[in-house]
C-alpha cells in the first residue's frame, strides 16, 4: 500500500507541474506540444549542472538538488524561448512550432550529451549518471494508516512542485497579471483595447511554462529514474498535455487527473508484481493509461471548453 | 498579391534574393533555399566549435549514402551498394512525408505517422512475413495489409476528430504508445529473436526490396519502396490538384466553416483525408520494417516518423518539394554513420541538423515577411530618391 502511494505520488506531481506549465501557456492562447522538449532540456541542463558541480561540492552536498532544480527550471525557460519566438514574434503555426521545439530538444540534449560525456569522462556514453536525490519522511503525518504512505520516503521535489503549485494557481486566478494571461487566450484584442501588451504576455506565459516544465524534468530524472539519458523522452510532456485537457486547462481538476494517472499506473504494476506475471505482460498492462485518457476524452471533450483563441495567431490589425 | 509587383531596382544579390523571397511565384523555392544555407552555415559553425572540419564533415554525409567515392570499401561493398541502401531508407521517408503532406493540406496534423508505420509492419511481418508465400503473392500481399492497416488508424484519428472533437495530435500520439506497447507485447511473447532481442526475420520473399543481387563485385539490395514512393508522388499530386475529392480536402484545410457553407460534407473530407494519410504511413511502414529492415524492435518508434514532418515542412507541403528534401534530410540522416566513423563526431548530429532546418523552414512565414517590409522600405527610398 505504502509503495502504491510513494510511486504514485512520484509519477503524478512530475506530470502536474508539466501541465500547470501547460496550462499558463494554452490559456495564453499558445498551443503547447512542446512540453516533452521542454521537460528533456530541463532535465538536461540540471543533470548537466548536477555532473559540473560535483567537482566542487563533492558527492553528498545537499545544495546539489537545489541547484539542478534551479538549473532545470532556468534551462526549461531558456529553451521555451525557441517557441515564444517562433509563436509569438515569427507567428509561425504552433502546432509545427511545438514539433520544432520537440525534435531539436530531443536532438540537441543526446548529442550534447555524447559530446560533453566525451569530454568529461573520454567514452561517448549518451547517460549522466546523477542518481536519486535524499528522501525524507514527514514524523507525524506518515503514522496516519492508510494514507501515510503519501508522506513516507517524499522527495524534497514533491513539497517545491506543491508549493509553486499552489502559488501558481493564485498567480493564474488572483492577480491581474492572471486575468490578462486569461484575457490572452479568450479574447486577445480586449486586452490589446485595454491597454496590455498581448505578445509580452504570451511571452513570459511560455517562459513560465518552460520553466515548470523544466522542473518536471529534473524531478524524473533525479529521482525517479536517477540518470539521464535518451529515454527521458517517455511520453510525460504529452501525457501531461493529455492530463491538460481532460482537467479542462483548469489547475485543479488536472490536479485530479494528475493523481489518478499516478496512482492507475502504481496500482497496475504492484498488481502485476503480486500476481507474478511475467515482465512481458506488463507492456499489455501499460497501455491502460492511454488508453483510458482516450476513452475518457471520447466521454468528456464534449464538455470541455478550451480557451477559445488557442491556436489563433494575434493580429492587431484584424479587431 | 493581384497586382504585379513592382521589382526593387538594381540592388545586386541582396535586393535579387529580397525579390525572390518574396515573389509569390519563387517565395516557395527561395524559402527552402535560404533555410538550407543557413542550416548548413549553422551545422559548419558547430562542427568548428567541435574543433572538426565542416567541409570533411559534409563529405562524409555525401560519402555515406553513396553520392561520392568512399575511399575504401570492404568487400562486396561499392559505391552502388551505399547508393542502392540510401534509396531504401529514402522509400520510407518520402512515403511518410506524403502522408504528412495530405493531412496538413486538410488541415490535420498527423504527428502518429511513427504508429502507423509500426503497427502496418507489424501486421505484415506477422501474416506474411511468417507465412512462407512464394514472392508474387507476399510481395503485393504485404503492401496491401500496409495500406489497411495504416489507413484503419488513420480513419480512427479522423473520426475521433470529427465525431468527439479530441485534438488529432493527442489522439494520434495516444495510439502511438498503445500500438508500441502492443507490439513490443507480441513480439517479447511469441515472435522473439533470443539473440537479437527484436523479432525473428520475416522471409526474403515477403519482403519489398530483392536482396543478394550481385553486379560485377557487389552485393545490391535493390529497394522496390522506391518505385512505389514516386507513384506515390504523382498519385498525391494528382489528387490534390486534379480531383474534386482533393479540392475538398484542401478547402477544409484552409476554412472548415467556409467548405462546410459551400456544401462540403466536413466530417468525410477529415476522415478521409486521415485515412489517407494512414494509408501512406502503412506503406511507410511495410517500406521500413518489411523492406528495407527485415525485423521489428519492439518499444521502439521510428524517428523516421518525425523526420518526415522536416521533409514535408521543408519541400513547402507540396509533393514535389517533398522529393528534393526527402533526399536532403535523407543524406544526413543516412551518411551519419560513415561521416560518425570517419570524422568522429556523435552520430546524433544528423538529428540536430534535422532540427535546425526544421526550425529555420518553421519561419518561412517570418522570412517572407521581413524580405517584404525590407523592399517596400527600399522601394520607398527609390521613390523619394525619384521625386527629387
Amino acid at each position: 500500500m505504502d509503495t502504491i502511494m510513494i510511486d504514485g505520488l512520484s509519477f503524478a506531481l512530475p506530470l502536474f507541474i508539466m501541465a500547470i506549465g501547460g496550462i499558463y501557456s494554452e490559456r495564453s492562447g499558445i498551443v503547447m506540444l512542446a512540453l516533452e522538449g521542454l521537460q528533456g532540456f530541463g532535465a538536461f541542463v540540471g543533470a548537466m549542472t548536477v555532473i559540473l558541480s560535483r567537482f566542487y561540492l563533492g558527492n553528498s552536498s545537499p545544495y546539489l538538488i537545489y541547484i539542478a532544480m534551479v538549473a532545470g527550471m532556468i534551462g526549461g525557460s531558456l529553451f521555451s524561448i525557441i517557441h515564444a519566438l517562433l509563436c509569438v514574434k515569427f507567428k509561425a503555426r504552433q502546432v509545427i512550432s511545438g514539433v520544432v521545439v520537440n525534435t531539436l530538444a530531443v536532438a540537441l540534449t543526446t548529442f550534447l550529451t555524447s559530446v560533453i560525456n566525451g569530454i568529461i569522462t573520454g567514452e561517448a556514453s549518451n547517460k549522466f549518471q546523477i542518481g536519486v536525490s535524499s528522501r525524507f519522511t514527514v514524523p507525524v503525518l506518515s503514522e496516519i494508516p492508510i494514507f501515510g504512505g503519501l508522506f513516507k520516503n517524499m522527495y524534497p521535489f514533491e513539497i517545491v512542485i506543491l508549493v509553486i503549485a499552489l502559488y501558481c494557481w493564485y498567480l493564474l486566478y488572483k492577480t491581474k497579471f492572471g486575468l490578462r494571461l486569461r484575457a490572452c487566450g479568450e479574447n486577445p484584442h480586449s486586452l490589446d483595447a485595454a491597454g496590455g501588451d498581448v505578445g509580452k504576455t504570451q511571452f513570459i506565459a511560455i517562459m513560465i511554462c518552460g520553466a515548470l516544465s523544466g522542473l518536471g524534468g529534473i524531478f524524473i530524472a533525479y529521482s525517479v529514474s536517477g540518470i539521464f539519458s535518451p529515454t527521458i523522452y517517455m511520453g510525460y510532456g504529452y501525457l501531461s498535455i493529455a492530463a491538460l485537457i481532460f482537467g479542462n486547462w483548469k489547475i485543479p481538476r488536472t490536479f485530479a487527473v494528475c493523481l489518478f494517472f499516478g496512482f492507475a499506473r502504481s496500482v497496475v504494476y504492484q498488481l502485476l508484481l503480486k500476481l507474478g506475471m511475467p515482465s512481458n505482460y506488463t507492456d499489455l498492462f501499460l497501455i491502460l493509461p492511454y488508453v483510458l485518457t482516450l476513452l475518457l476524452l471520447i466521454f468528456f471533450s464534449k464538455h470541455n471548453h478550451p480557451p477559445r483563441a488557442v491556436g489563433e495567431i494575434f493580429d492587431k490589425s484584424k479587431r | 498579391m493581384n497586382a504585379k509587383k513592382e521589382r526593387v531596382p538594381g540592388n545586386g544579390l541582396g535586393g535579387r534574393i529580397i525579390n525572390a523571397l518574396d515573389d509569390d511565384r519563387l517565395s516557395q523555392f527561395a524559402i527552402p533555399v535560404v533555410s538550407i544555407i543557413l542550416t548548413i552555415l549553422a551545422a559548419a559553425a558547430l562542427l568548428l566549435v567541435l574543433g572538426k572540419n565542416p567541409a570533411t564533415a559534409m563529405t562524409g554525409f555525401l560519402r555515406g549514402s553513396g553520392f561520392m567515392m568512399k575511399p575504401i570499401y570492404g568487400g562486396g561493398q561499392s559505391m552502388l551498394t551505399d547508393f542502392l541502401s540510401f534509396l531504401g531508407i529514402l522509400a520510407p521517408m518520402l512515403l511518410a512525408a506524403l502522408g504528412i503532406i495530405i493531412g496538413m493540406k486538410s488541415g490535420m496534423f498527423n504527428i502518429g505517422m511513427a504508429g502507423q508505420m509500426l503497427a502496418a509492419g507489424f501486421i505484415a511481418t506477422v501474416f506474411v512475413g511468417y507465412s512462407g508465400l512464394n514472392a508474387y503473392l507476399a510481395k503485393p500481399l504485404v503492401i496491401l495489409l500496409g495500406i489497411l492497416t495504416g489507413g484503419l488508424i488513420g480513419a480512427i484519428i479522423g473520426f475521433l476528430k470529427y465525431r468527439f472533437n479530441i485534438h488529432e495530435v493527442v489522439s494520434s500520439i495516444m495510439f502511438n504508445y498503445i500500438i508500441s506497447y502492443i507490439v513490443a507485447f507480441f513480439i517479447n511473447t511469441y515472435y522473439k529473436d533470443i539473440i537479437t532481442r527484436s523479432s525473428r526475420v520475416c522471409s526474403a520473399a515477403s519482403r519489398l526490396s530483392i536482396t543478394g543481387v550481385t553486379w560485377g563485385t557487389s552485393k545490391l539490395t535493390l529497394p522496390l519502396g522506391i518505385i512505389l514512393a514516386l507513384a506515390g508522388v504523382f498519385l498525391v499530386k494528382f489528387l490534390l490538384d486534379r480531383t474534386v475529392v482533393g479540392f475538398e480536402m484542401k478547402a477544409v484545410g484552409l476554412n472548415r466553416d467556409c467548405a462546410k457553407y459551400a456544401g462540403v460534407n466536413v466530417g468525410k473530407s477529415i476522415i478521409l483525408a486521415m485515412a489517407l494519410s494512414g494509408v501512406f504511413g502503412g506503406l511507410a511502414g511495410v517500406t521500413y520494417y518489411v523492406g528495407y529492415f527485415n525485423s521489428i524492435v519492439p518499444k521502439e518508434l521510428a524517428s523516421l516518423g518525425y523526420d518526415s514532418i522536416a521533409v514535408a515542412l521543408l519541400g513547402n507541403i507540396s509533393p514535389i518539394g517533398a522529393i528534393f528534401s526527402s533526399i536532403l534530410i535523407t543524406i544526413f540522416q543516412k551518411g551519419s554513420i560513415y561521416m560518425s566513423s570517419t570524422v568522429g563526431v556523435p552520430k546524433e548530429i544528423a538529428s540536430v541538423i534535422t532540427g535546425i532546418l526544421l526550425l529555420f523552414s518553421a519561419c518561412g512565414t517570418y522570412m517572407r515577411y521581413l524580405a517584404r517590409r525590407q523592399r517596400e522600405r527600399l522601394a520607398d527610398k527609390a521613390k523619394k530618391e525619384g521625386v527629387q
